[in-house]
């Protein structure tokens, strides 16, 4: 026999690969979420020389191949500041100012979206300017933005993907390794690709019912 | 000739045509008239096969439109300018006009482009044919519809209230050239509220009154004391139709 | 600057690469466009095993990361006796997911064209085929414009992702340099800013074909 067939312990393997895509992609969430949100609040206060930096860099990150800032943080940086990066750090940065970039467009329109009448009436009430932001502006953005979030984060789960190129053990790295093992291309590829499917599901739908609660309680708790 | 024989016509459980009988024979001109949903609309979509029946049949030149074969043949017969112009907006009025003669006639570009010109020509439009849908007035958009019409040479032309979306001026142009064609012996089925006009170009009238057809009379008997007017109905139709 | 420097000596290099680039998403959006176009009218046909099959094609391509369904193409295509270069692999990869995406759009395209048009064109006696080639598909590929220019945009960003089956496209092509000069950092830096440059240009002509193109359009 040219190839070693599949074992049990493979499920074991495909596991560990999810847990590190999920891990990974759960942590960049995170952090690019709130790089995102602080971004949109610098921009909207207009916090001084701000505005063409976030806008530019969010841009070239939007506008660039996620495979390419993999690679310029990866070996780029190394190399250039003299410094050691694993591919692990190098992935969690990338797809972290990646989510960044995008979400950072989401919350902006988020914020402008809210009606400048709603803002003056609640200065009228003697709201505060971080009053205002926490109890009128914030939530109000949350409602407004879940629904295209839900797709970008969608989107940005098969984009962890990518981090198998430069050495990170996710799914698809996996999927690598089995596929050199085994040379079953389309069963180990098409295993690989309906667990991706089945997690973007899940992620799509639970977003749907996040947006539907928040939507409620925004029309309900709204001033 | 076009036969409609016990044409009923359903929109889930309302019954939009009851039992209708029409015939219509080269060289007439009919106009449709009854009150808003009485359904003259209807009656034409069946003519033209955009409804289905639900029961009855539709003869045109012997063509029945519910089947298939008869359809096409029928839709050859006739064509059908429409209230709201339905212009393809993508195209510009040379294009709207030569679409169908290409496609379906198969005729050369040139002789459909010659033959769409003289159209334009004729009504008054010869200095628009590369506009677009979006550049021309609605009086102008529904003389290309026209022309789109009479490029198939149609032996039926089907208009269902062509000027009620136009201001009097531009209704003015599109009649008169709708006097012309029938002066010319083009036979039509004429859906109107312009009571004057139907009276001065049909050479008869048939009246829908919820879907029944109850009065078709010769133009002159339908408004003679002793004949149309003769109906409570129609004459309080005509009155408050004057009235508008 | 030091940039030029490191780039400069293999310039007709990267230019070769970019110009594969360029290839491969021109013919990948030709496919994707007509894959796209067929799935849209099978999803808007009256079958519904005919509608069900094109909607989880739809479905299923776009829920699955590319690189996954390039490497099922690449390393399962020779299974198949099916032996094509990377190259080509590579851009019906991108046709495959592209039409995915480009079926939405035609799709809701194809639902803003106005019934009473086409019923202007039943009634003039065209064929079904001729409706939709002729009328409908040119309106909603007239609305489609934009949408179907940021689909093109991620093709081009998508593209750099065939290097990891060989491609010595633009990325492909920056890899061995950025090894050959070992100045990774120079090289990245300037490929991402050609590639921010090349979607951002993309983007202004998409805009002013959209314009030209609706210029008489209805509401556009
Ligand atoms: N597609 C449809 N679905 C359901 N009901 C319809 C449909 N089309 C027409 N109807 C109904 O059929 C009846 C007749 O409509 P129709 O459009 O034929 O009237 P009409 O005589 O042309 O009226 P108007 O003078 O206002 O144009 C109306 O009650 C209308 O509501
Ligand atoms: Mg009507």
């Amino acid at each position: 026999m040219r190839y070693a067939d599949f074992t049990p312990y493979d499920i074991v393997l495909l596991l560990q690969g999810l847990g590190v895509t999920l891990a990974l992609f759960v942590g960049t969430t995170l952090i690019g979420l709130a790089i995102g949100l602080a971004l949109a609040v610098a921009h909207h206060y207009r916090v001084p020389g701000c505005r063409p930096v976030i806008v530019l860099v969010t841009e070239a990150l939007k506008n660039s191949p996620v495979l390419v800032q993999l690679f310029l943080v990866f070996f780029g940086i190394p190399a250039f500041l003299h410094i050691r990066m694993s591919p692990v750090e190098a992935a969690t940065l990338t797809i972290s100012l990646n989510t960044a970039a995008f979400a950072f467009v989401v919350f902006r329109s988020g914020i402008e979206s809210i009606d400048r009448d709603q803002i003056e009436a609640a200065q009228v009430f003697g709201l505060s300017r971080s009053q205002i932001l926490r109890l009128i502006i914030a939530p109000q953005a949350a409602a407004f933005s879940v629904g295209p979030l839900v797709g970008i984060l969608v989107n940005q789960l098969q984009v962890t993907s990518l981090i198998s190129v430069i050495g990170v053990f996710d799914l698809t790295k996996i999927g690598n390794i089995l596929n050199l093992r085994t040379l079953q291309p389309f069963i180990v590829w098409a295993v690989i690709g309906l667990i991706y499917y089945l997690a973007a599901k899940t992620l799509a739908h639970a977003g749907g019912r996040i947006e539907a609660a928040l939507r409620k309680s925004v029309k309900w708790g709204g001033i | 000739m076009i036969v409609a024989e016990n044409v009923e016509k359903r929109f889930g459980d309302a019954l939009v045509l009851k039992r209708v009988n029409l015939r219509v024979e080269p060289g007439e001109v009919v106009t449709i008239l009854g009150a808003s949903g009485s359904g003259k609309s209807t009656l034409i979509r069946c003519i033209n096969g955009l409804e289905a029946l639900s029961g009855g049949k539709i003869t045109v030149d012997g063509h029945d439109v519910s089947t298939k074969a008869g359809l096409v043949a029928a839709r050859r017969a006739s064509a059908t300018v429409f209230q709201l112009f339905n212009l393809y907006p993508h195209m510009t009025a040379l294009g709207n006009i030569t679409l169908a003669p290409i496609e379906v006639l198969k005729l050369p570009k040139a002789e459909a482009e010659a033959r769409a010109r003289a159209l334009l020509d004729k009504v008054g439009l010869g200095a628009h044919a590369g506009a677009y849908p979006q550049q021309l007035s609605g009086g102008q958009r529904q003389r290309v519809g026209i022309c789109r019409a009479l490029a198939m040479q149609p032996r039926y032309l089907l208009l269902d209230e062509v000027t009620s979306a136009l201001d009097p001026e531009m209704t003015g142009d599109v009649l008169r050239i709708l006097a012309e064609l029938a002066d010319d012996g083009t036979t039509m089925v004429f859906v109107t509220h312009e009571i004057e006009f139907a009276r001065h170009i049909s050479s008869r009238i048939v009246f829908l009154e919820q879907g029944e057809l109850i009065v078709d009379l010769p133009t002159a008997q339908f408004f003679a004391e002793d004949g149309g007017l003769a109906v409570p109905r129609i004459r309080q139709f005509l009155s408050k139709m004057k009235k508008d | 600057m030091r940039f030029w420097r490191v780039i400069e000596p293999h310039i007709g290099f990267l230019l070769q690469g970019f110009a594969l680039t360029i290839v491969a998403c021109l013919l990948a959006i030709v496919g994707a466009v007509l894959l796209g176009a067929l799935t849209a009218s099978m999803r808007s046909s009256g079958n519904r095993w005919v509608r069900g099959t094109a909607n989880a094609y739809g479905d299923v391509f776009r829920n699955v990361p590319f690189l996954v369904q390039l490497f099922f193409f690449f390393y399962g295509l020779p299974e198949l006796g099916i032996y094509i270069g990377a190259f080509e692999t590579g851009v019906i990869a991108m046709s495959i997911a592209g039409g995915a995406f480009v079926s939405d759009v035609i799709l809701s395209g194809i639902l803003t064209v106005d019934t009473g048009v086409i019923d202007a064109a039943k009634v003039s006696g065209l064929s079904r085929i001729k409706i939709f080639t002729r009328i409908v598909l040119p309106i909603a590929l007239r609305v489609s414009v934009r949408p179907m220019g940021s689909i093109l945009i991620n093709l081009v960003l998508t593209s750099s992702i065939l290097s990891t089956i060989t491609v010595n496209e633009l990325t492909g092509a920056a890899k061995i340099v950025a090894a050959t000069t070992f100045k990774p950092f120079e090289v990245y830096a300037v490929l991402l800013v050609l590639y921010a440059s090349l979607t951002t240009l993309l983007s202004f002509a998409i805009s002013a074909i959209h314009r030209r193109l609706n210029r008489f359009m209805m509401g556009g």
